[in-house]
């Protein structure tokens, strides 16, 4: 089930928040986890099995930690702590990356094994991070251990952040899985983000990736240099409202059910170097890979040799976890040798240069960097970055370009501004105008968020087009 | 935000996630839409395997898209919302000069159907060339609004060029009669309707709301194949044109969901036409007119030509050509065929989409002495059953 549809809206929203708010606070964990599985298994049912053994493995294996550190036998936690490690990432290599095990190995040696065809379990790579931060956050005494499976299994299934993020660190929500207040405040806030964030996704992330589709239909030898990168805007545009509102929505129920994530984006496309934009993009990730990965390999203090060699590691793994393929790797390698050059070469040469300078030399890298992201191979990813360049000598322009810029144009405005903060600045400035209380403001803003919702409906109504795009992750 | 914000907030959402839920959830199902010309899914029965496989979720989801309250209304609002934010192009659809709605057909043209459908096109031509002769046999294949009404298109739309895919269905043709047993001279058998529009594109030859083209175009191609044919060449004059409605909004509509302006829908009867039958798949149930007023009640207008799709439709006229037609053909020929009244005795009019028997058989039977193939390009781009014509 995803947010952006009829079914969740109508009939999935309604209902949780319903039962949650009628039932006595000590059921409301339950009520939680009871409707997330409900959220999980919509669509396929079987995988709730591989769900429950997920909860199971990282719930003994924090108990058992636990207990093991008690009695005083650290070798032994360690050694539950691998074992439940282990189990977690066997679960998720075998459901996400077997066949691409089986796929290169094929390549390799000729060998014509079959492919194992498994439906990837949705979310998988965000809840098994979540499990084995759990575990490891137990293990190391930054959270405690937690004896009831429900409350638990709450954390790991919980819908609003299930298939898509944020990746929430089980010691970020440890208190408010015991004890958490709700409030009309808070949940004003939730229902706001919420209704911002599904506008977002569908009327800015569905119609720029409906454009990106129609140019990457195309034969890419016939498209001229501006259509391709028309069309890997609308792509750069389309993956960061799309995941970023994703994440909106999910904070956005959570506070609706007491709850604080932690923020996912940042305003990721007004970066000055790439460095900058991963603190940007996909922090949850980041953070993951930072705390659990880069620190415990020595981080930074350590040889510039070494240095580099984690850093590469990290984004070698960060690639991987995005898909089980060789763009994905590609893709990872990418940002590694990026991050690498500019920490030790680049950083300081840039400083000089005039920000609109900087903004460009990253705007066009990370672009770069989705082009190898958002083709299945390698080769297509080769072929459109000919066309980037004029490889295929198609032309700068044609009069389609033009037609798409025209009818497209008051969209790109949007998605143009919607990636900086005026939006953001202008709307308080709006609200200090008013004082707070002013009728108009009120209006105004209850007329703003019934608007953007009914037109949101209005999209899904027609579907035409609807497309999540994480089922990869 | 304040509390007072904060109380306005939570009411405009619950008002809007509850209320709309509680009347989903109470308003009744309807089978059909008349909009949209089509059943809409409805409540699937819930089966432990239908649950397991995954198959009652995705019908849910569909039965409650399709049922959802005010339907018609939601997508006139995003077709709405789109205009106001300065598209010419909602839904592969442009919105043109002179108010008309013109499908862009952006991935018809393209797809390995179309393709194949050229190859069975050919094959179709050498299994009856050699049998009718060139100058009995025709193939054509009418093309699209937006090909002849380039001029209307807003400023740089550049659809996909259909005069590219006419011309590989004309060399299909050729390569089909080149290879036919007999001498049949392929420039006979393909016959040029696109040249004929063309000339006429400043006229209403379209319908502004519908896919199909107006009786006007389809005279303009008759008059046009009559002369190639050596038939009794029509002048416009010679006929009798009655607009049986002014209300008409066809499927183009139906899929943007706002109305602009409406069609006319004209029939051109000619008086000096003889007298003749229609019976329907053999059913014995003999009418005395080929047009079907009852359809201009609903909102498929154009029904009124043939009372809309049916497999084999048999016209008996007394022309006393000795002539006997067999047309194959989508619904682009149901406003065609009555011009061709006084040139046949008999005109058999066959949708092969819904004729489940063999072809062959039909043609050896009958003895028919013409044939006529009769598509609009897009719609024989599409069709899935077109390897019905090979057997």
């Amino acid at each position: 089930m995803v947010f952006s549809s009829l079914l969740f809206l109508f009939r999935f929203l309604p209902a949780v928040l319903l039962c949650y708010y009628l039932v006595p606070r000590p059921l409301r964990n339950f009520v939680l986890f009871l409707f997330s599985m409900i959220f999980y298994a919509w669509g396929e049912p079987v995988y709730i099995f591989l769900m429950i053994v997920s909860i199971l493995v990282s719930y003994i294996g924090g108990i058992a930690v636990d207990a093991m550190k008690r009695a005083g036998r650290p070798k032994a936690a360690k050694s539950a702590l691998i074992l439940s490690l282990a189990a977690s990432l066997s679960l998720l290599a075998f459901f996400k990356y077997a066949d691409f095990a089986i796929g290169t190995v094929n390549t390799l040696t000729g060998a014509g094994l079959s492919l194992l065809n498994l439906a990837l379990p949705i979310g998988i790579s965000f809840y098994t991070f979540q499990t084995m931060s759990y575990t490891i956050d137990v293990y190391r005494g930054d959270a405690r251990v937690q004896k009831n499976l429900i409350s638990y299994g709450a954390y790991v299934v919980m819908f609003p952040q299930l298939i898509a993020g944020p990746i929430v660190r089980y010691s970020t929500i440890e208190e408010e899985l015991r004890s958490r207040k709700e409030s009309i405040g808070e949940f004003a806030d939730g229902a706001q983000r919420f209704m911002i964030g599904l506008a977002k996704k569908v009327l800015l992330a569905n119609n720029a990736g409906s454009l990106w589709d129609s140019i990457s239909a195309m034969t890419v030898s016939e498209i001229p240099v501006l259509t391709a990168w028309l069309g890997l805007a609308a792509y750069t545009f389309q993956i960061y409202f799309d995941f970023s509102t994703y994440s909106d929505m999910a904070i956005g129920l959570g506070h609706m059910f007491g709850f604080a994530f932690p923020e996912n984006f940042n305003y990721p496309y007004i970066s000055k170097s790439i460095t900058e934009f991963w603190r940007r993009w996909h922090i949850s990730l980041s953070t993951w890979f930072r705390e659990y990965v880069y620190i415990p390999l020595g981080g930074n203090r350590v040889s510039t040799a070494c240095h580099i060699r984690n850093l590469m590691i990290v984004w070698l793994l960060t690639g991987v976890w995005h898909g089980a393929s060789w763009n994905f790797v590609a893709w990872g390698v990418y940002y590694g040798i990026l991050l690498v050059v500019e920490k030790y070469f680049l950083n300081a040469r840039l400083e000089k240069l005039p920000e609109v300078l900087r903004h460009i030399y990253c705007l066009i890298l990370v672009m770069l960097g989705w082009n190898l992201f958002v083709f299945g191979n390698l080769t297509e990813s080769m072929t459109y970055l000919r066309a980037l360049f004029g490889g295929f000598g198609a032309g700068f322009m044609n009069t389609e370009t033009i037609y798409l810029i025209c009818n497209n144009l008051v969209m790109l405005v949007c998605l143009i501004l919607g990636c900086t903060r005026i939006p953001k600045n202008l709307c308080t400035r709006f609200c200090i105008r008013f004082e707070k209380n002013h009728p108009v403001m009120l209006t105004a803003k209850g007329l703003f968020l019934a608007a953007i919702f009914l037109l949101s409906v209005a999209w899904l109504v027609d579907a035409s087009y609807n497309p999540f795009l994480y089922f990869r992750f | 935000m304040n509390k007072i914000q904060s109380f306005g907030v939570t009411i405009i959402f619950c008002i809007l996630i509850f209320g709309f839920s509680i009347v989903t959830l109470f308003s009744p199902d309807t089978e059909y839409s008349e909009t949209e010309n089509r059943t809409l899914a409805q409540m699937p029965s819930f089966t432990l395997d239908a649950l397991l496989d995954g198959s009652f979720e995705s019908d849910y989801e569909e039965y409650l898209t399709d049922q959802f309250v005010f339907r018609d209304g939601w997508i006139a609002l995003k077709t709405a919302a789109e205009r106001a934010s300065g598209r010419t192009q909602i839904n592969d659809i442009y919105f043109a000069e002179d108010d008309y709605l013109i499908e862009a057909h952006t991935d018809t043209f393209t797809t390995e159907q179309a393709e194949s459908n050229l190859e069975i096109l050919a094959q179709f031509v050498e299994l009856y060339a050699g049998e009718f002769g060139a100058e009995h046999m025709t193939v054509m294949l009418i093309p699209n609004a937006v090909d002849i009404l380039q001029d209307k298109l807003p400023a740089f739309a550049s659809p996909y060029d259909e005069g590219e895919y006419l011309a590989s269905a004309e060399e299909a043709v050729r390569e089909g009669a080149s290879g036919a047993a007999a001498d049949a001279d392929a420039d006979g058998i393909w016959f040029d309707a696109r040249s004929v529009l063309q000339e006429h594109s400043n006229e209403e030859i379209y319908y502004r709301t519908d896919h199909h083209w107006k009786t006007l175009g389809a005279f303009y191609v008759w008059q046009a194949w009559a002369q190639s044919c050596g038939y009794t060449v029509p002048t416009l004059d010679s006929y009798e044109i009655t607009t049986v409605t002014e209300e008409f909004e066809g499927t183009i509509q139906s899929k943007l969901g706002i109305h602009t302006v409406a069609d006319s829908i004209e029939l051109y009867l000619d008086p000096d036409a003889p007298s003749y039958t229609v019976e329907k798949d053999g059913s014995g149930e003999v009418l005395d007119s080929l047009y079907d007023y009852s359809a201009l009640e609903t909102k498929s207008k154009y029904d009124i030509f043939f009372g809309g799709n049916n497999a084999l439709t048999r016209i008996t006229a007394e022309a006393d050509t000795g002539r006997k037609l067999l047309v194959i053909k989508d619904s682009y020929a149901h406003c065609f065929v009555p011009f061709l009244l006084s040139e046949f005795d008999q005109i058999d009019v066959l949708d092969i989409r819904y004729y489940n028997q063999e072809l062959s058989e039909l043609i050896s039977g009958e003895g028919y002495t013409d044939l006529l193939f009769l598509y609009n390009a897009s719609g024989f781009a599409g069709d899935t059953s077109l390897t019905k014509l090979l057997y």
